[in-house]
């Protein structure tokens, strides 16, 4: 059994997905030909729906079509269109042959036959996201798979894909031209009344290779859906990586997003075909001048989806300000084996491991990276020490209620607020404290707290005494002082 | 006639609409603080005001209880602190893992922040620390700009904790009020004690009882 996946006027569908995006379905058609010669290439069917057809010159398309799109053919977008399609039939089968443009032939023998449908249609799905039009057709010659293909797509049946189970029946309802007769051979058949390959094929071989010779034989062949061979095999790509150069130094991130984005869609469905999922994205931006901008995303978990991959890079993107404009760009995907993990009652797994990374990336671009994260402490008793970790993805299962813990809370002032002090004569303690923000008598006063570090350390010794009072007014405060100076350190709350 | 009048007659007439505004989900988000815990926690998927006008009101108690009980929880915690005031050496390491503190230059960015992480289911809490805004400065802060929190809690079904000195944030749907009360000597006393003594009073409410 093989299958086929078959993409109708592939140039046209590429040179399109690698252009700018255009909305809805327009009536499209690749130029072809050079100076006086240029004339209409392959058409959609909105164009063909119009009455436009391949070799019509663009005078008489654009006044049978006013809004007729026009598209030169792109030579680099249909090798990642060709690309794209090979790894959508890789995940059908690894048994894969480029066969033509737009046309891949994959042998599915091995394969669940109670699966091949869901998987075919899953493909199609794939290919149609990533804006390639394409149908699957299942039969027991490859031919007859193309045929099945062709057909699924000129009529439009659900889930673009035909199995073929009664041949004679398909066969009787395509039209000759599906076997490709040279124009003399549509002539003759048409004269002797012969418009499908059912009747086609109802004449003897023998008597079909007397009246058209050899070729007549061929045609007859072809006309049968042929006989099942052995494929040449497509060998699928050893790294998963992309990259593109740009004429024009690009400036904005609109210029320069749908391209990688489109990129990011083929390797993901290569890295599906594969049985493997990205752990982390390697970008190199080549600019006009200076040095390459170099990044490493790292992926909160392993994923072979194009989304959570797209949006890293537009989260990265978005917050990045190059010297120069972008001349090209390298995408690398660092292909890991997709753990297996279940998540328990116990640990604190996240629920979209994705959109919380994406969350993070956005508020360390709005107030900065280094303002954002899990404060730890550091192994040090020097006071307001806790740094920002990146937190974690994973968090182990939460210790019983701590207790223990004596006092309140403080609130820090950041820096601390210079004050004056004065003290009490008799007991020493603060009597009076002014600030910028507060003043007042001290109601109660506890002290000093002395402490220090790093002594051994000259640059980095600290000495501080501290003392916690309540004001008179209202309000807990701890009082620091240090190098001769007063400060408050915070509040009690 | 009084707000509390007001709100006792409206509740007489419209019985059905004041028990879902005082009603508090019963799969409230817990806080460890007892009285607010047995009215069912905070709400999920809306804005709770915190108002403190003072220290030594316990407004960081309530949030050291909230980031212990919300860590037993499994969940995730993020702070928007744009004073910059938060002191994670007085928090025990344990019950800070699953915090995300993001310091803010500026108080418009603070908003910007949290609207961007109460926008992610993941967090189970968000807290947004305004107290030591001015008065003028938080009630210059559109009302737009609370509605789409507001809305944005209900999407993602978290609980987003709005700290302030006044009152000032509309569309809660609990406002807790605490008043300075802890005394010097609260620095020698176990916090599970302190904690459990405190007693907000919550405003929002068709009584304005406390809790």
């Amino acid at each position: 059994m093989f299958a086929v996946l078959h993409v109708e006027a592939f140039a046209l569908q590429a040179a399109l997905r690698a252009g700018p995006p255009v909305a809805g379905t327009r009536p499209a058609s690749l130029i072809t030909g050079l100076g006086r010669q240029t004339a209409l290439g392959e058409c959609n069917r909105a164009a063909r729906a119009a009455g436009l057809s391949a070799g019509m010159s663009f005078a008489q398309a654009l006044a049978r079509c006013p809004t007729l799109l026009l598209r030169p053919p792109d030579p680099a977008g249909e090798a990642e269109a060709r690309a794209v399609l090979l790894a959508a039939a890789l995940t059908l089968s690894p048994a894969v042959e480029d066969t033509a443009t737009g046309c891949c032939t994959i042998d599915l023998r091995g394969t669940d036959p109670a699966g091949r449908r869901g998987a075919a249609e899953a493909a199609v799905r794939a290919l149609a996201a990533t804006d390639l039009e394409a149908n699957a057709g299942a039969a027991r010659t490859p031919r007859l798979a193309a045929y099945a293909a062709r057909w699924a797509g000129q009529n439009a049946l659900p889930g673009g894909f035909l199995a073929v189970e009664e041949e004679a029946a398909l066969l009787a309802k395509l039209p000759v031209d599906y076997a490709e007769p040279t124009p003399a051979q549509a002539a003759r058949l048409a004269g002797w009344g012969i418009h499908t390959l059912g009747e086609l094929t109802a004449l003897t071989a023998a008597g079909l290779t007397r009246r058209l010779g050899r070729e007549g034989r061929e045609l007859w062949d072809r006309a049968r859906g042929g006989e099942p061979r052995p494929l040449r095999r497509h060998e699928p790509p050893v790294g998963f990586h992309a990259t593109a150069d740009h004429e024009a130094g690009v400036e904005t991130l609109p210029a320069l997003l749908p391209p990688l984005e489109r990129h990011v869609e083929r390797l993901a469905l290569e890295l599906q075909a594969a049985g493997l999922a990205a752990g982390g994205l390697e970008l190199e931006l080549r600019l006009e001048d200076g040095p390459a901008h170099r990044a490493h995303l790292r992926l909160p978990a392993p994923t072979a989806s194009a989304a959570p991959l797209q949006r890293a890079l537009e989260t990265h993107l978005t917050g990045l300000r190059t010297a120069a404009p972008v001349r090209g760009w390298s995408l690398r995907v660092e292909a890991v084996r997709a753990p297996v993990r279940q998540q328990d009652f116990l640990s604190g797994g996240l629920r979209d491991p994705h959109a919380f990374t994406e969350t993070l990336a956005q508020v360390a671009a709005l107030v900065g990276a280094e303002r954002v994260g899990t404060p730890v402490p550091t192994d040090t008793h020097r006071p307001d020490a806790a740094a920002l970790s990146p937190p974690p993805g994973l968090l182990e299962e939460a210790p019983a209620a701590p207790g223990g813990v004596i006092g309140l809370p403080l609130r820090r002032f950041r820096p601390p607020l210079p004050a004056r002090l004065t003290f009490a004569p008799t007991s020493g303690r603060p009597a009076h404290v002014w600030t910028e923000r507060f003043s007042g008598p001290v109601a109660e006063a506890r002290g000093p707290w002395c402490a220090s570090g790093d002594w051994w350390e000259p640059a980095r010794a600290w000495a501080r005494v501290e003392w916690d009072v309540a004001l008179a007014g209202g309000g807990l405060y701890r009082l620091l002082g240090e190098r001769e100076a007063w400060f408050v350190e915070g509040e009690y709350d | 006639m009084t707000p509390s009048a007001l709100r006792a007659l409206l509740a007489g007439r419209f019985p059905s609409c004041s028990a879902r505004d005082g009603a508090v989900a019963p799969d409230g988000l817990p806080t460890g603080l007892p009285a607010i815990d047995t009215a069912g926690g905070l709400p999920r998927g809306a804005v709770t005001e915190l108002t403190c006008p003072a220290s030594g009101g316990g407004a960081s108690l309530l949030l050291g209880g909230l980031l212990a009980a919300s860590r037993a929880g499994g969940g995730r915690a993020a702070l928007v602190d744009p004073h910059n005031a938060f002191d994670p050496d007085s928090f025990p390491a344990s019950t800070l893992q699953h915090l995300v503190w993001v310091r803010c230059p500026a108080p418009n960015q603070a908003l910007a922040a949290a609207d961007l992480l109460v926008r992610d289911a993941n967090f189970n809490l968000v807290v947004l620390d305004l107290r030591r805004l001015p008065e003028p400065a938080l009630r210059h802060i559109p009302a737009t700009h609370w509605h789409r929190l507001r809305l944005a809690a209900e999407a993602a079904g978290n609980t987003l904790l709005v700290q302030t000195a006044v009152a000032a944030v509309p569309g809660t749907r609990l406002r807790l009020a605490l008043a300075p009360s802890l005394p010097l000597a609260a620095l020698e006393k176990e916090r599970l004690l302190l904690l459990a003594a405190l007693s907000p009073v919550r405003t929002r409410h068709p009584l304005a009882a406390a809790v």
